[in-house]
């Protein structure tokens, strides 16, 4: 790929966002925050010993 | 380009090919040190450099029994026993071996030297009492091994000046190899760490799984959004850059690129972007964790090994940081135990790249049946979970179970004697791996091949939200809680 064609092709028109990506990033973020205030909670109720 | 498509070249293997090479170099160079519970000494030659004002007392066999061979002898023997073992992989590899073999010896005059001046008085005393014992006014307290950076500054200044030499040695250019090789030598030694504190070892464990949740599901779902829609990038574009930003680098973004059937050039041109900024990193986050972190040793740690990119840079910056913040602890008088630091940052890095193969699918599911659904095409396939799975963690465990069962085993100060043999094997190749990724860092090419967009994403994500993040998660799950201490 040519300097040029990177160029061109980056500067090509936003493809929209579809409903798959937006679900995608929508159940990634929920199921990531849910597992991290999970993972927290056992933290605090399993202190390093 | 050619620093990306070694990248390529190192990041593809997920069949044998790198990865079972470094699992047999590995587990091999442990096995010979393993000999020494019985009696027999096979790599106490090993060449180690101590901090020096006189260079002719700096390099010395790291076994006792090899004493008569002198600092150059063993030096000489590391390089030759180096040479062959790793010219059969070269061979085995399907390179070519007079070319590998030649441009070895550059690449391990060049980085041992390195190291070598790292382990100067004036670059490496880290205490008033060091410094005083060496003679010297003053240092830059890098700590000895503070040669990691020198080797990283070495290889980018070939990279970045002497491109025709850095182009000549990138038949030995493996920093993908050289890591891998150390990661799974690094499993025994972290085993031997644990063995002592045991419990802690698997509260931190727990901890780490985290991480997993961070790279997978938090930062790629951000990084990706920004990259689409505050950047415009197509959806070819943008889910490997986020892969390379977010999980572990160049595999990431190689792996993620095959799953949504990218062209290879995409992840090749994103693969040249995570090598450059993994190098920033690894020259500013160890001396800002040394800075503001030293108080929470393993907060420091599970934040290199989430911010840092690249498997290579981020369990070598994890090495470079426990020095500097556990030298920073010494001189403030407390004595933490060697070790704990690199394991989380390890522990951190291997539990994210486990995971690789699961995210690929996933990503090759929902784009082959919702995003790019063509009616030939081939589908998304559960065994593309073992076809991405990074096989030298495989080694990695191998060797952590054997160094833990020795270790509770009473093997006791023979075992430690053991692997820290093999760990001298572990620094070398840490030291190859700092080089490696110095010549293969051409700043210049960024702009020349027009990434200047990419490298924004990658800016932004990286500096205005990954690291910031990161920190967080770490000191949510690792504040307060400390390395043991010496005695």
């Amino acid at each position: 790929m040519s300097d040029q064609e990177l160029r061109d092709e980056l500067k090509a028109p936003t493809e929209p966002l579809l409903p798959i990506e937006k679900k995608l990033i929508g159940w990634s973020l929920g199921i990531g925050v849910t597992l991290l205030v999970l993972l927290a909670v056992v933290n605090h109720f399993l202190p390093v010993s | 380009m050619s620093e990306a498509i070694a990248s390529l070249r190192a990041a593809e293997p997920r069949r044998f090919g790198e990865d079972g090479l470094a699992v047999l170099v590995g587990i091999g160079v442990l096995i010979l040190a393993l000999v020494s519970l019985y009696g027999r000494d096979l790599l106490g030659w090993a060449v180690t450099t101590a901090v020096w004002t006189d260079p002719a007392k700096a390099l010395g066999a790291v076994s006792k029994v090899y004493a008569g061979l002198g600092g150059a002898g063993a030096l000489a023997a590391t390089y030759v026993a180096l040479l062959v073992v790793l010219s059969a992989g070269a061979a085995a590899l399907g390179g070519d071996v007079k070319k590998f073999a030649i441009a070895f010896t550059f690449v391990f005059v060049l980085a041992y030297a390195s190291w070598f001046v790292g382990s100067w008085a004036y670059v490496a005393a880290v205490t008033p009492a060091d410094q005083a014992k060496f003679g010297v006014s003053w240092s830059l307290r890098l700590t000895n091994e503070g040669g990691y950076i020198v080797a990283l500054i070495a290889g980018l200044v070939i990279a970045n000046f002497f491109p025709r030499f850095a182009d000549w040695l990138k038949e030995a250019i493996r920093p993908e190899l050289y890591i891998k090789i150390a990661i799974v030598l690094l499993g025994a030694f972290i085993a031997v760490t644990a063995a002592g504190k045991l419990t802690l070892a698997s509260s931190l464990l727990l901890r780490g799984v985290a991480a997993i949740v961070e790279a997978y599901l938090i930062y790629w779902a951000v990084v990706y959004y920004i990259a689409r829609k505050w950047f415009g990038f197509s959806r070819e574009w943008a889910a490997p850059l986020a892969s390379g930003v977010s999980i572990c680098g160049v595999a990431a973004a190689i792996a993620t690129g095959g799953a949504i059937r990218a062209r290879p050039q995409v992840a090749v041109l994103v693969s040249s972007l995570v090598v450059v900024f993994a190098v920033v990193e690894v020259l500013i986050l160890p001396f800002l964790a040394q800075t503001f972190l030293s108080s929470q040793p393993l907060v420091a740690a599970a934040w290199i090994g989430l911010a840092v990119k690249t498997d290579g840079a981020a369990v070598a910056a994890g090495g470079i940081t426990e020095s500097l913040v556990l030298a920073k602890a010494a001189a403030e008088g407390i004595a933490y135990q060697p070790g704990w630091l690199i394991a989380v940052t390890t522990t951190v890095k291997v539990f994210i790249d486990i995971f690789i193969g699961v995210w690929a699918f996933i990503l090759a599911y929902v784009w082959t049946n919702h995003i790019d659904v063509k009616p030939d095409a081939e589908k998304a396939r559960p065994s593309e979970i073992w076809a991405r799975f990074p096989k030298f963690v495989l080694g990695f465990v191998a060797t952590f179970v054997a160094g833990l069962a020795l270790a509770l085993g009473g093997a006791g100060p023979k075992l430690a004697a053991a692997v820290g043999e093999a760990n001298t094997f572990r620094i070398i190749f840490f030291i190859l791996t700092f080089f490696s990724i110095g010549v293969l860092t051409d700043f210049r090419k960024l702009w020349r091949e027009g990434l200047g967009k990419l490298a924004a994403v990658y800016l932004v994500s990286l500096f205005g939200f990954v690291i910031w993040v990161g920190l967080i998660i770490s000191w949510l799950f690792f504040a307060g809680v400390k390395p043991p201490l010496v005695g």
